[in-house]
């Protein structure tokens, strides 16, 4: 019966289905696609418009490449915001890596309240930044929570964390890798569980160590998991910006440590009144992105299409 | 890559293709005194574990603490406990600073968020997954792209875009006077992530074609394989979905800071700045406000936990 | 059997939360009634009894007023970027709090409404308003806002820290005083990073006040003052004392000086017990001090401009402005309103005042520039010469 269904199928004429199956397929995306053609790609169109002119909040006069001519001089821009957010990246994405990798290996055994620790390491996630940040300012003021512990044991540190220049944005660096390693733990934890119970139970039977078992099963057996966590990591450390905004302010911190790529991009935008400007870093800080993307891709392959 | 150059790990691997073998042999035991030294391992793994997940707690705990302070207690000498225990900080977030329409706002627009999030991507991904059509490649290149395009860029132009094109459009439809500069904008410029449509195309890809190719011979359409067979499949990626979009919508400060004039619409991330002024932080109300503002999403993580991790899974994180 | 019912479920769930969005966009359309103008207020404000207080004048207008109806509305969060986001839409409230630092720019883009001819029209007195304050909102020949209040600094002493030295009068006083003063834990004068504070010091050095002329000798001067004081150990910046800002650090004991306005009054009252003394600034070449000023302005895009003008013209008049005042937070902009007692320190040499702000890109200079270098210096980053030629630059 079955197959003959199937022959009839067949010789329909194999176009048609093709056709119907496309009309379908573009049926389905039609919405998303067109969400994503108005609130992405017209808004930077939109916006290398924008950067085309001296445009504070209306319109001014066509300037072409001047504001990008601008940008290259703009000696704040090169040596604090491409800076910072380098060195942000740089530091926090191994770190939060790391640290979630742990949590995940270590939540992944057969414990006992499981879901008690996921939970847990993934409660920093689960809050809003603006909750964290303010609670973070709290604990991290000269005489706060943190200070205090660090009084105890000995270790006299007077000054608030987030004001002074040269521990701002190690601070931020700290808080942001602590927040976002709960996220980074579930990645891992979904990548653990596809490795099945019997590499370990091999290893062991081999005499492989906890350590030795970890670098050399577990490790490489997570490589897509890696893939994706470091592309999804680099792509948000770039772009961080809620707790530099709600920790530094706008102006970007004491003596502009904690100003970031994306911050100066509001900073000159809504402070300096320039939306032109404005636009101009942003399409830059696109095309950094778009760039940094491809160099993954081109020297870790193609994780996403599975 | 460094695989080979370890015999045991090569075997495990061999093992773990072929599945079953190794799973009845039990890991090496008999050996005295052994199981004595794991039992004190572990004892001290919990104990390390416990500590690592009290440091994670310890900012919040300290902020319950605080909530339950009057603001002079929060400026004199330090202590662990509030000296007078006291409900006035959630009683000044909810009556002074209306905290309680703020969560029925955040309420309305992370679900709104959600929801749609749900039913766009999932269609979008099933598409992606699964139905042929020219230029699909390069259009599912495009929606991750958009990954790449930072907030801050899209702010200006999509404020004008909202204050004047979109107004100016369905006025053609005969909507005249619409505003977008509210609650209703903020849900339409989140109605669906490429980060959601990617979980959603992934997970559909991992479903066996055989239950695909049985609802076809019994005659299904397309979307009524997708609508009986594929979504009903779906539950971990649903889960993993819900999960990230209803927090990031919960959380999320950037577009309702910009879009939402009307005091009788802000949500609680915007509320949370209520509490701070040239001055002075109120930090009592304020960390009330934080405390209640975890606990929706903390009930759905702890809800969800297990689909959500398995939805993770098949996102390609698993290969 | 669960599963089969998630569509619906969703689709049901979705329905609800697009109705109730609807819903409640309706009912605002619906609440505005017809043959009254509305007139919508916006401004920030700096504590929860401002907003009271602003309400209840806003309360009395509405009951006095029977054919115009305030909305009123405080921005949280960054007043600026709300304003502008306000202005580029055309979409912005009729009347608004601005503030000195901004007025320029703002007129300058085109979106303040100048006011004189209203002024004109309903005969408003502007001889009751002090000089300084209602020269930094004219621009050119137009009034562009009437300030609505203001704050300068004033020298808080602590008394029972002070001891029996006398309360210095001059740059040579304070040092010499605060070099005989012990503080437990702190240091004898609390300064902040900020030229919203320094730049008093510029005035009293006989400077100009200006960023343009920030490489002129008052400059260096009051610079180098300022930052010895901290060098040589008499003076640390708050977060060093403990605290987010001066008056913080005053309140819990960290410095026995600080230079702080008049909303330290209402601060002191979260640190009972404090013994406490208000002085005028310090002399240096001659008196100098900021006015921290705000006006109520009309934007040029309102819809409603005769009646937002009767909202503005009631607020800064005498009995809008006695009703605000009575808070005690900020000093009155006109001679025939009376100051709550016991702002005498700060008001003592009313021509020594200078407005703080009223310069192009003056924000973006003093919060972007100015400041950031400033925090330079006093790490030991950046010399004294160094910063003030960046800021003279920005200024170009």
């Amino acid at each position: 019966m079955a197959v003959a269904v199937a022959k009839r199928r067949q010789t329909r004429g194999l176009g048609n289905e093709r056709v119907r199956e496309a009309l379908v397929g573009y049926g389905f995306i039609a919405l998303p696609m067109a969400f994503f053609l108005l609130f992405f790609i017209v808004p930077v169109g939109y916006a290398v418009y924008i950067s085309r002119y001296d445009w504070q909040i209306f319109k001014g006069p066509y300037v072409g490449f001047g504001n990008y001519r601008h940008l290259w001089h703009d000696s704040v821009f090169w040596t604090h915001a491409v800076r910072n957010t380098l060195v942000f990246t740089a530091f926090v994405v191994p770190l939060e890596v790391a640290l979630g990798l742990a949590l995940a290996v270590v939540v992944n055994q057969g414990i006992r309240f499981r879901g008690f620790f996921r939970a847990a390491f993934y409660f920093p996630s689960l809050a809003a930044s603006a909750a964290i940040a303010s609670i973070a300012i709290y604990i991290l003021a000269s005489d706060g929570l943190f200070n205090t512990v660090l009084n105890h044991l000995g270790y006299h540190h007077n000054n608030a964390w987030f004001t002074q220049e040269s521990t701002a944005l190690p601070s931020i660096i700290g808080l942001n890798a602590w927040t976002t390693s709960g996220t980074i733990m579930i990645f891992y934890l979904a990548g653990l569980q596809a490795i099945p119970t019997d590499v370990y139970e091999a290893a062991a039977i081999d005499g492989a160590g906890a350590w030795r078992t970890f670098w050399k099963v577990t490790f490489p057996l997570l490589k897509p998991a890696h893939f994706f966590v470091l592309v999804t990591s680099v792509i948000g450390a770039l772009q961080m910006f809620d707790q530099a905004f709600l920790i530094g302010g706008a102006s970007g911190g004491p003596n502009y440590s904690t100003m970031t790529m994306v911050l100066y991009l509001y900073n000159q935008s809504i402070k300096n009144i320039s939306f032109g400007y404005g636009a101009a870093i942003g399409v830059v800080l696109f095309l950094f992105l778009f760039t940094v993307t491809l160099i993954q891709r081109l020297l870790f392959g193609k994780p996403e299409v599975a | 890559m460094d695989t080979e150059q370890l015999p045991p790990v090569a075997a495990a691997e061999q093992l773990a293709h072929e599945g079953e073998a190794a799973k009845g042999t039990p890991a090496a035991t008999g050996i005295p005194g052994r199981e004595r030294g794991e039992r004190i391992r572990t004892a001290i793994a919990y104990v390390v574990m416990f500590g690592v997940a009290a440091l994670f707690f310890i900012p919040f705990l300290w902020s319950v603490s605080t909530s339950f302070r009057t603001l002079a207690d929060t400026v004199a000498g330090f202590s662990l406990l509030p000296k007078h225990w006291t409900l006035s900080g959630y009683r000044e977030a909810f009556h002074t600073f209306n905290f309680g329409q703020y969560t029925l706002n955040s309420f309305i627009i992370a679900g709104a968020i959600t929801i749609s999030n749900l039913f766009l991507a999932s269609l979008g991904g099933y598409a992606f997954a699964r139905l042929k059509f020219p230029g699909r490649e390069a259009l599912f290149l495009l929606v991750l792209g958009t990954l790449m395009i930072p907030d801050q860029l899209r702010l200006v132009p999509i404020y004008l875009m909202l204050v004047n094109w979109i107004p100016s459009w369905v006025a053609h439809l005969g909507w005249h006077n619409a505003s977008f500069i509210n609650r209703n904008g903020v849900i339409g410029i989140q109605l669906v992530s490429a980060a959601s449509l990617f979980l959603m195309r992934q997970y559909f890809l991992t479903i066996p074609r055989d239950l695909e190719e049985a609802a076809k011979l019994d005659g299904a359409g397309y979307f009524k394989t997708y609508r009986k067979v594929m979504l009903p499949l779906a539950g971990p990626a649903i889960a993993a979905v819900t999960i990230l979009t209803f927090q990031g919508a919960w959380n999320g400060l950037f577009w309702a800071a910009i879009l939402l004039q009307d005091k009788s619409q802000y949500t609680i991330p915007i509320g949370l700045a209520n509490f701070h002024f040239a001055y002075q932080t109120l930090w009592p109300p304020l960390m009330a406000a934080s405390v209640l503002a975890i606990l929706p999403v903390l009930v759905l993580f702890i809800i969800f936990q297990r689909y959500f991790v398995a939805g993770v899974a098949a996102s390609g994180v698993k290969g | 059997m669960r599963k089969r019912l998630i569509f619906p479920a969703l689709l049901a769930a979705a329905v609800v939360a697009s109705v109730l969005a609807a819903g409640s966009q309706a009912k605002t359309d619906r609440a505005a009634a017809p043959k009254v103008t509305t007139v919508t207020l916006n401004g920030w404000q700096v504590s929860p009894a401002e907003e009271t207080k602003l309400q209840s004048v806003v309360s009395t207008f509405n009951k006095t007023h029977p054919n115009i109806k305030i909305d009123y509305s405080s921005i949280t969060g960054d007043y600026q970027a709300q304003m502008l986001a306000k202005f580029a839409a055309r979409k912005p409230p009729d009347v608004f709090y601005v503030d000195v630092a901004d007025i320029r720019d703002w007129v300058g883009q085109g979106v303040i409404q100048p006011l004189n001819s209203y002024v004109k029209a309903t005969k408003f007195s502007t001889k009751p308003f002090y000089k300084n304050l209602l020269n930094a909102f004219k621009v050119g020949k137009n009034y562009y806002g009437f300030p609505k209040d203001w704050s300068s600094l004033g020298m808080e002493v602590n008394t029972t820290l002070l001891g029996n030295n006398p309360v210095p009068k001059t740059w040579a006083q304070l040092r010499s005083v605060a070099s005989r003063i012990n503080v437990p834990g702190g240091k004898p004068i609390c300064l902040s990073a900020d030229w919203a504070r320094m730049m008093a010091f510029v005035y009293q050095a006989g400077g100009s006040g200006q960023w343009k002329d920030a490489t002129t000798a008052p400059f260096r001067a009051a610079v180098n003052f300022y930052v010895g004081l901290i060098k040589d150990g008499l003076a640390a910046t708050p977060d060093k004392l403990g605290a987010g800002w001066c008056g913080e650090a005053f309140g819990k004991q960290k410095a026995a000086f600080a230079f702080e306005g008049n909303w330290m009054f209402p601060t002191m009252q979260s640190f009972p017990g404090v013994k406490f003394t208000t002085a005028p600034m310090p002399k240096g070449k001659r008196r100098g001090n900021l006015a921290f000023t705000v006006s109520y302005s009309m934007s040029k895009d309102s819809k409603h401009k005769a009646a937002a003008w009767q909202v503005l013209k009631y607020l800064v008049g005498k009995q809008g402005m006695q009703q605000w005042i009575s808070l005690g937070l900020a000093l009155p902009t006109r001679v025939d309103v009376h100051a709550v007692p016991g702002r005498g320190a700060f008001i003592r040499y009313p021509s020594a005042v200078h407005g703080w702000g009223a310069q192009k890109g003056f924000r973006h200079i003093w919060n972007d520039v100015a400041n950031n270098e400033l925090t330079a210096v006093i790490a030991g980053k950046e010399s004294v010469n160094e910063m003030l030629q960046k800021i003279a630059a920005a200024a170009r």
